[in-house]
């Protein structure tokens, strides 16, 4: 997990209005009262990574269940130029047209600005090449408030299963930087959602045993000092009895 | 009249010195939290780290002293490790001072990961703490494991942990403090082995920038620190058990009991400090059910043996009650109603009520102040007065035995009904909503002073005993 994406947990969202691609118009918070919501964020005329990481979303949420019952899936489009209809294309183009739990939506310029300001989601219009340049992210929010955030650079199929893992109420351990804590208590695999204990764990043992290692060790020492003690004693004796 | 070692004097000299300067800290930080002091806050959190790390240590050490001398009657703990000890521990108790004093180091005396590296202080101070517990560790290591091989050199380890009881034989006869002793110290090597490899993955961070995993961390630091608080109150015990007899003038004999409860100790300690990690959600449900069990087992055996055998050991007793004789007594009576609080608060469902609250600091208190430090009072005195045989006033020993009694347990209750009324710990200050933990703390100052007015008439009493048994200590 990146700085931005920790820095973003916790961090309340706040309440803009929506109108859905099937035109009906409504708040974020009617969405992510009754379950748990995603939120990723594109623009239709995007030439770069907003349809794969899309594709992205949509495979991870297929692979780990529970759309629709146990979360939802909310994609804003972040140009104001993007009406309804662009972003119902979008949702066509992706084969998600009319698929449970996931919504398109478009929204106006301040709220944008707002939802966007909140959760550090950065772009800016290129006149050079008619795009938007823009970071991919997705956000897990619960009760209006960031549980998890994935800024993405691709290759990011793991994680999002592991953020849709947590939005469906599993506890997933994670790092402030992956793969690069030694002796990590938890490892978890986002193919089957189990979370297994690591070795770090397992190194809970070390002191006890080093105990065990020390005490046998020096008992066995003084042992062999106290069958070689009458013998010392003896030389002593024989030392004194000499001078 | 047996001459002292000077060793002891030693550690007796250094923790009259260290105690009420941390004494005087505890009662700084009531008065902050009184709403007195007012432009001094800024010191609290660095005194608040100093006052635990340096109770902490002094009163393990002590009770180490306790231990090295009763072992000292029986067996030879080398000179030269013992020197080394005090000055290992000089050295390391100096650089805490420039820690807390010169770089306001404040992480509290966990220093709990990753806060040492996230603090307004400087991160020098940060690495002047970690050398400090470094020094104090590795020292007091090799200590442990030097007393150990002078049990060792005298004892099996089947007979220095009393098996030969467990099998039914009573033969050889092994003094209880041996015992007990023996237990602590191999449980010592664990602790402190924890400690060592939570300060080389600090190290590690520090040098390499490799992150730790918190939990881990945690797990590691709490090891290190509930053992060793632990460990040290079994020492003060070993002591009751080696002297209290003299004064009843009955025998305190280990048998089948004793082995077991303190076996049982040695296997289960090491997995009590589960009780401190109720409240990290991510620690595995498992162990916080062993935590509880463990806190419950290695408590509550021991202790009750310890204290049914006190009780029986001074009742219808021609006790010769003195300044040593009613410290170990209260002593143990501290250890009991301490240990009490403890059970609780390592019950998980009290826990999660009292976790965060000042009840915590208050069963704490109870067993280290009126438990462990009574006890090891006890013992101080009685080697001191064993050494100078100076006529004793008993009129002013029970004032003594009655201001730290009465100042203690008043400071006690203020801590405890602070919690009950879920005063939070930690707070330098407190808000409106709970005027009510300001008012406990001006009570509580008052009542540790009126204990360190005790501490030091007994100091008067016990300093002039100690002056005289140096001047012809061994």
């Amino acid at each position: 997990m990146s700085q931005l994406e920790s820095r973003l947990i916790d961090r309340a969202v706040p309440d803009i209005p929506l109108q859905l691609s099937d035109g009906r118009r409504l708040h974020l918070s009617d969405l992510w009262r009754e379950r748990p919501l995603l939120v990723t964020f594109f623009y239709r005329r995007c030439t770069g990574i907003c349809t794969p990481f899309l594709e992205g979303v949509r495979d991870a949420t297929r692979r780990s269940g529970g759309l629709g019952s146990d979360y939802r899936v909310l994609a804003l489009s972040f140009d104001d130029a993007d009406s309804a209809e662009d972003v119902e294309a979008q949702a066509a183009a992706l084969g998600l047209l009319g698929s449970p739990g996931w919504d398109f939506a478009v929204t106006d310029r301040e709220a944008l600005g707002r939802i966007t300001g909140a959760l550090d989601f950065w772009y800016r219009y290129d006149p050079a090449r008619r795009q938007i340049e823009h970071n991919a992210m997705i956000v897990g929010i619960d009760g209006g408030r960031v549980v998890r955030a994935l800024v993405a650079g691709g290759g990011e199929g793991g994680r999002m299963r592991e953020l849709v893992w947590e939005l469906r109420g599993s506890f997933i351990p994670f790092y402030a930087v992956p793969g690069q804590t030694p002796l990590s208590c938890f490892t978890f695999d986002a193919a089957t959602g189990e979370t297994r204990l690591d070795w770090g764990m397992l190194l809970l043992l070390l002191p006890a045993l080093a105990a065990l290692i020390a005490a046998l060790g020096v008992f066995s020492l003084g042992g062999r000092l106290r069958r070689s003690r009458p013998d010392i004693d003896a030389a002593k004796a024989w030392i004194t009895s000499h001078h | 009249m047996r001459k002292a070692n000077s060793y002891t004097l030693y550690w007796m000299g250094i923790t009259f010195l260290l105690f009420p300067v941390l004494a005087i800290l505890g009662i700084y930080m009531r008065t902050v939290q009184a709403g007195g002091l007012a432009g001094t806050q800024t010191w609290f959190y660095p005194m608040m780290t100093l006052h635990g790390v340096g109770m902490v240590g002094v009163w393990y050490v002590a009770a180490m002293a306790c231990a090295a001398d009763i072992l000292s009657r029986y067996t030879e703990p080398s000179p030269a490790v013992r020197g080394l000890a005090l000055f290992g521990t000089l050295v390391g108790v100096l650089i805490l001072l420039v820690s807390a004093f010169l770089g306001k180091f404040a992480a509290g005396w966990y220093f709990l990961y990753p806060l040492p590296f996230k603090g307004e202080w400087p991160v020098w101070s940060a690495v002047a703490f970690l050398l400090s517990l470094t020094i104090l560790g590795a020292t007091w290591l090799l200590w442990s494991l030097d007393l150990l091989r002078a049990i060792a050199v005298k004892y099996s380890i089947t007979h220095a942990l009393g098996w030969h009881y467990l099998a039914g034989r009573s033969e050889p006869e092994i003094p209880p403090s041996i015992m007990i002793i023996t237990v602590s110290l191999i449980a010592g090597v664990a602790a402190l082995v924890a400690g060592v490899i939570v300060l080389v993955l600090f190290y590690l961070e520090l040098f390499t920038g490799a992150p730790s995993d918190a939990l881990l961390m945690k797990n590691f630091t709490f090891f290190f620190g509930h053992t060793i608080v632990n460990l040290a109150m079994y020492l003060g015990v070993a002591a009751a058990y080696e002297v209290l007899p003299q004064y009843a003038g009955r025998p305190w004999k280990s048998n089948r009991i004793v082995a077991i409860s303190w076996n049982t100790v040695l296997l289960i300690v090491l997995f009590a400090y589960f009780h401190h990690l109720y409240m990290d959600f991510v620690q595995p449900g498992t162990l916080q059910y062993i935590g509880q069990i463990a806190s419950y087992a290695s408590a509550i055996p021991a202790a009750v043996v310890t204290i049914f055998g006190a009780l029986l050991l001074v009742y219808r007793a021609r006790m010769r009650w003195n300044l040593a004789s009613l410290l170990f007594f209260l002593g143990l009576v501290g250890w009991a109603i301490g240990g009490m609080g403890a059970v609780i608060d390592s019950t998980i469902s009290a826990n999660v009520r009292l976790h965060n609250t000042l009840w915590v600091p208050a069963h704490f208190h109870t067993y280290m102040l009126a438990g462990l430090v009574f006890l090891v009072f006890a013992y101080f005195y009685h080697c001191s007065q064993e050494a100078a045989a100076e006529p004793e006033r008993p009129g002013l020993q029970k004032l003594v035995t009655f201001l730290m009694v009465g100042g203690a347990y008043g400071f006690f209750l203020m801590f405890y009904l602070s919690g009950a009324y879920s005063v939070p710990r930690r707070f330098a200050i407190y808000p409106a909503e709970l005027a009510h933990g300001g008012t406990f703390s001006a009570i509580a100052a008052v009542f540790a002073t009126v204990f360190l007015i005790g501490f030091f008439i007994y100091l008067s009493e016990t300093g002039r005993r100690w002056y005289k048994a140096l001047q012809t200590a061994s």
